[in-house]
């Protein structure tokens, strides 16, 4: 069949090629579009890459991720750090937006897709500009993903999440909340809608544009036929979930290479003591050097060897043990025997990777969902969280040597990763299975709840209770009233005279 | 490993016994726990009975039964339909309540299970003697459920709006009108009633027995939910990660038909078979309603295969074949299976969904009717009333599955929708019977739901502190607000006033 993907540039692009790859080896022909200005998304051997023009360049995007990487060490109080963070969202958002409507608008681009009869669409809905294509073209749609910012997903699936065990996103709470904590999580969700307004509602104009009928984005959400969440209840809590979402959580551990000669003498060298491995994720290029220096401190104070992926300026009092590497083949250090701890920015790709070697995790989070993932890993006694922007040395010192000496973190991860890797069906044939499946069948209507046919109100069945809620009143109004009535006719002459007597002695 | 049975006798019991093979296969030990007076739950070359003394004997068993099947034939005023179903059902349920009881109380019994040491326990909970006997030996468990009665794989579990998840015996589809809705509401009310009915005296069982106050559906969320659903057959909604879905495992395995019925196929020309059976419950049928159906068999070009134990009505025709048993399965797997006629237990739909044969269906009790229903509305099925229908609507009935395609377009596209799955329904009921035993467990997929209150469960709490400090703030405002006009304008408006009452 053919296949038209549509991805999001940067890390979530990275564990989509391995869907891709396979999909291509099964004898499909998959189409890669991008926009011209992209960074990870390059051209590959196994599928077609068209790219369309849009009014920024690679600088642009590139400095966009930069930025984003060095804000997170700025040290400012907490309303300045709200506002900044809404204003770069704002202006990121509107760069890519802008982008999503050049190729809606090009014509000639879309024509050709158009006539090149795909049979389905696969898409990271994170931006939903892959929603509007596969509306415009009629495609069934499978999306891939972790979640989507403000519930959309929720949402866009049907799916309950009570707010009583279900925590929000960004909001740190685990399944099990206090009080004050559900009181946090009831606000979160009151709010979220709002803050989310920003980057998705002006997707709901351009496809109500491009469509020709008003739509909303849960509209151009919901119709897709199969949800794949990069997610595995043996990192998340268990919540409700809907019968077309499919969990492919850990998709990205499965390839796992020979280390290359550098690295293998990096780890023979370690001896006893092993290795631990280090990377805060592609977005973090640069550390302020104070940080940087307090970073090399610490390492220098444990026994392992330290591979630290850095493209910054070299800390001055790095120690020996410490090596700096622009690039380091995380998944297959990790899976070494020698690998003892993995300080990660907790990013779920990471947080998978270190669950499934089964390596316990000192996690320094900095945005996004990253909290959430540390917070998951730390309640289930797999790793330590810090706050990177007030760790001191001291702090990561500690952090490294508990997870690594304390025998509670290895067993509790090496216990996650024995259940997470049991599995009937490894995730990404699973994922292959399911976009071959939305291809052969031109979707899964058969998945597609009848909640998406009801108003809010018949959902929640307040129409129902108001309809019985007033049978009740007026049964009681009538009852009431006859009785009252019975009581006069029978009683009546009496009371009335004596009332009448009372008021006359008055 | 250890794995100890609990099963639910009937046909509950057939696919449950396939799963158990297959572990059996796989090496596992597996004790079965039977009563000692049973119909089906017979010797095994694959696992060991335990059997355990019921205050009843065979011929008792063997007469409930039968009044349960045949009772279905009596005719009952529609008011009086459910009353008659839930005393029909009793006849059966008790049964098995008091086969629980005595192996509650049976020490012997229970000493045998306390000292083998077994590493999970499989059981159905429809009837919850398994699930408490897990909880009194502390072993990790899974069930094997369809979804009846009362959605109890999902009452404390996953939400069920009753705006589209209709309830059981409603036979309404996922798309509901107002009315339906409303009743459909109703229906949920009512059902928790059922629900009481049904399990209450079983939550006292257990809390004698574990000395403690015990709620069944608390039990239910620490095991792993095997469930017969697919969703083909079954309307979407929301589920959770403790389920796993195992529709259609009775429907893979296709044997070759033995001479006898490979025989009949053969000789059925162009026209091919239609295979009828009521299932295993229903051994007589009134011979007034037996001579009908056999009219209206006989009325149609096919051969028909009837599983009928009864007494051979005397204008059967000779198109007509009476059995004793058939292989279902082989037979509507055989390219020349038109129609099936079927009572529509799960069972049997699944298995005309597996081999895409047209249904013509004639549901009895339970959750048939709804399985009915969902057939009809997604076109692979006609739905008759067993006591209201004529020669003539079984006729045409028949004739519309066989001669109007679209029936059979519509049944090829569900079974194609079945069977294109990433991994077999029975290989996956096997795989978490042995991830439950090699982990003790899932707790991992126990949702914190269950440590909550109701009223913690829905946020009302938090609803209600959230409503107070709004109130709070506005009532304060408004005072202050007011205390404000008053201190700028009050001497004005006072004085204005008294002025005004001092002129009356």
């Amino acid at each position: 069949g053919k296949l038209l993907v549509i991805p999001i540039d940067g890390s979530h692009w990275l564990s989509m090629l391995g869907v891709i790859q396979q999909l291509q080896q099964k004898g499909h022909e998959v189409v890669v579009i991008a926009p011209e200005a992209s960074i990870h998304i390059k051209e590959g051997s196994f599928y077609t890459m068209r790219k369309y023009p849009v009014p920024f360049q690679n600088e642009n995007v590139t400095a966009a991720f930069v930025e984003l990487g060095r804000s997170v060490f700025d040290q400012d109080p907490f309303l300045l750090r709200v506002v900044k963070t809404y204003n770069k969202v704002k202006r990121d958002s509107s760069m890519l937006l802008s982008g999503c409507s050049h190729l809606l608008h090009n014509a000639e681009f879309m024509a050709s897709l158009e006539q090149s009869h795909f049979d389905a669409l696969l898409t990271d809905p994170f931006l939903p500009c892959g929603s509007i294509v596969a509306q415009y073209l009629s495609l069934p749609a499978v999306y891939f993903l972790n979640a989507l910012p403000c519930s959309l997903d929720l949402e866009a699936t049907q799916c309950p999440a009570p707010l009583s065990y279900v925590p929000k996103s960004l909001s740190s709470n685990t399944d099990r909340m206090n009080f004050l904590q559900r009181v946090k999580n009831m606000i979160i969700a009151l709010t979220e809608n709002f803050l989310c307004r920003v980057v998705y509602s002006p997707y709901g104009s351009l496809a109500t544009e491009i469509l020709q009928k008003e739509v909303t984005v849960k509209d151009l959400l919901s119709p897709a036929s199969i949800w794949l969440m990069r997610n595995d209840f043996v990192k998340d809590y268990p919540r409700p979930i809907m019968p077309n979402m499919v969990f492919i959580g850990g998709i990205n551990c499965l390839q796992k290479k020979a280390l290359s000669q550098e690295f293998e003498a990096y780890v023979n060298a370690s001896g006893e003591h092993g290795i631990v491995v280090f990377s805060l994720g592609s977005m973090v290029s640069e550390i302020p050097e104070k940080k940087a220096m307090e970073i090399a401190e610490a390492l220098g104070r444990i026994p392992q060897t330290v591979l630290w992926r850095y493209t910054g300026t070299r800390p001055s009092n790095l120690a020996k043990n410490t090596i700096l590497v622009k690039w380091l083949p995380q998944n297959d250090l990790l899976g070494h025997p020698k690998a003892r701890a993995f300080i990660t920015h907790s990013g779920s790709h990471g947080i998978y990777e270190g669950i499934c070697n089964g390596v316990p995790m000192v996690m320094m989070p900095l945005f996004g969902d990253q909290m959430d993932n540390a917070k998951r890993m730390e309640t289930r006694g797999a790793g330590v969280t810090l706050n990177v922007l007030e760790m001191t040395a001291d702090d990561l010192e500690n952090a490294l040597k508990t997870v690594i000496n304390n025998k509670s973190y290895k067993e509790n991860i090496m216990r996650l990763s024995s259940l997470h890797k049991d599995r009937p069906i490894e995730p990404l044939d699973l994922a292959v299975f399911w976009v071959e499946y939305v291809m052969r069948h031109k979707g899964a209507p058969h998945l597609r709840p009848a909640a998406h046919d009801l108003t809010w109100y018949q959902y929640h069945s307040l129409d129902v209770i108001g309809f019985l809620l007033a049978i009740v009143l007026t049964v009681v109004f009538i009852v009431y009233k006859s009785c009252a009535y019975g009581c006069r006719k029978c009683f009546g002459g009496k009371g009335r005279v004596k009332k009448s007597h009372k008021s006359k002695t008055h | 490993d250890k794995l100890l049975v609990v099963p639910q006798d009937g046909s509950h019991w057939l696919s449950m016994k396939e799963i158990v093979e297959h572990l059996s296969e796989r090496g596992h030990d597996i004790v079965v726990l039977v009563p000692e007076v049973n119909l089906l739950l017979g010797e095994s070359k694959y696992y060991r009975r335990k059997s355990f003394p019921v205050p009843y004997n065979l011929e008792e068993l063997r007469t409930r039964y039968r009044s349960f099947g045949n009772n279905h034939f009596a005719a009952s005023s529609p008011l009086m339909a459910p009353l008659r179903e839930y005393r029909n059902n009793m006849i059966v349920i008790d049964m098995c309540f008091f086969s629980c009881q005595s192996l509650l109380k049976d020490s012997a019994t229970l000493s045998f299970l306390r000292e083998n040491q077994f590493d999970a326990l499989f059981t159905d909970p429809a009837m919850p003697c398994g699930v408490i006997l897990a909880e009194y030996l502390k072993l990790p468990s899974i069930y094997l459920f369809r979804g009846f009665p009362c959605s109890l794989e999902h009452i404390g579990q996953s939400p069920s709006p009753v705006s589209y998840v209709p309830r059981f015996y409603t036979k309404f589809s996922d798309h509901m009108t107002f009315p339906q809705r409303l009743a459909n509401f109703i229906a949920n009310i009512l059902e928790n009633y059922l629900y009481h009915c049904l399990y209450s005296k079983y939550e006292i069982l257990a809390s004698d027995l574990l000395k403690r106050d015990v709620s069944l559906p608390a039990l239910h969320q620490n095991s792993l939910w095997l469930l017969r659903y697919d969703f083909v057959f079954e309307y979407p909604r929301p589920v959770m990660p403790n389920m796993i879905f195992i529709g259609g495992t009775n429907c893979k395995k296709k044997g070759n038909l033995s001479q006898e019925f490979e025989a009949y196929v053969n000789a059925s020309g162009e026209h091919g078979i239609v295979v009828f059976s009521l299932g295993s419950m229903v051994s007589e049928i009134p011979e007034k309603k037996a001579m009908e159906i056999a009219e209206a068999l006989g009325r149609i070009p096919q051969t028909l295969l009837w599983r009928y134990t009864g007494t051979r009505p005397s204008n059967l025709a000779k198109n007509t074949i009476l059995v004793k048993w058939l292989p279902q399965n082989d037979l509507l797997g055989h390219p020349k299976a038109r129609a099936f006629i079927t009572h529509s237990g799960s069972h049997g739909i699944y298995e005309g969904i597996c081999n895409g044969v047209p249904m013509v269906m004639m549901p009895l009790f339970g959750d048939q009717m709804d399985n009915a229903k969902r057939m009809e509305t997604r076109g692979a099925g006609v739905t008759l009333n067993v006591l209201e229908m004529t020669a003539d609507d079984l006729e045409n009935a028949l004739k519309t599955v066989i001669n109007n395609k679209s029936y059979k377009e519509n049944i090829m596209r569900l079974s194609s929708l079945h069977k294109d799955r990433p991994i077999e329904p029975l290989d996956l009921a096997v795989f978490w019977v042995e991830y439950v035993m090699r982990h003790k467990g899932a707790p991992h997929l126990r949702p914190a739901a269950h440590d909550l209150t109701w009223y913690q469960y829905h946020s009302l709490d938090v609803i209600g502190f959230l409503l107070a400090i709004v109130l709070t703030v506005v009532f304060i405002v408004y005072k202050s607000c007011a205390y404000g006009c008053r201190k700028c304008f009050g001497g004005k408006g006072r004085v204005k006033k008294s002025h005004k009452s001092k002129t009356h």
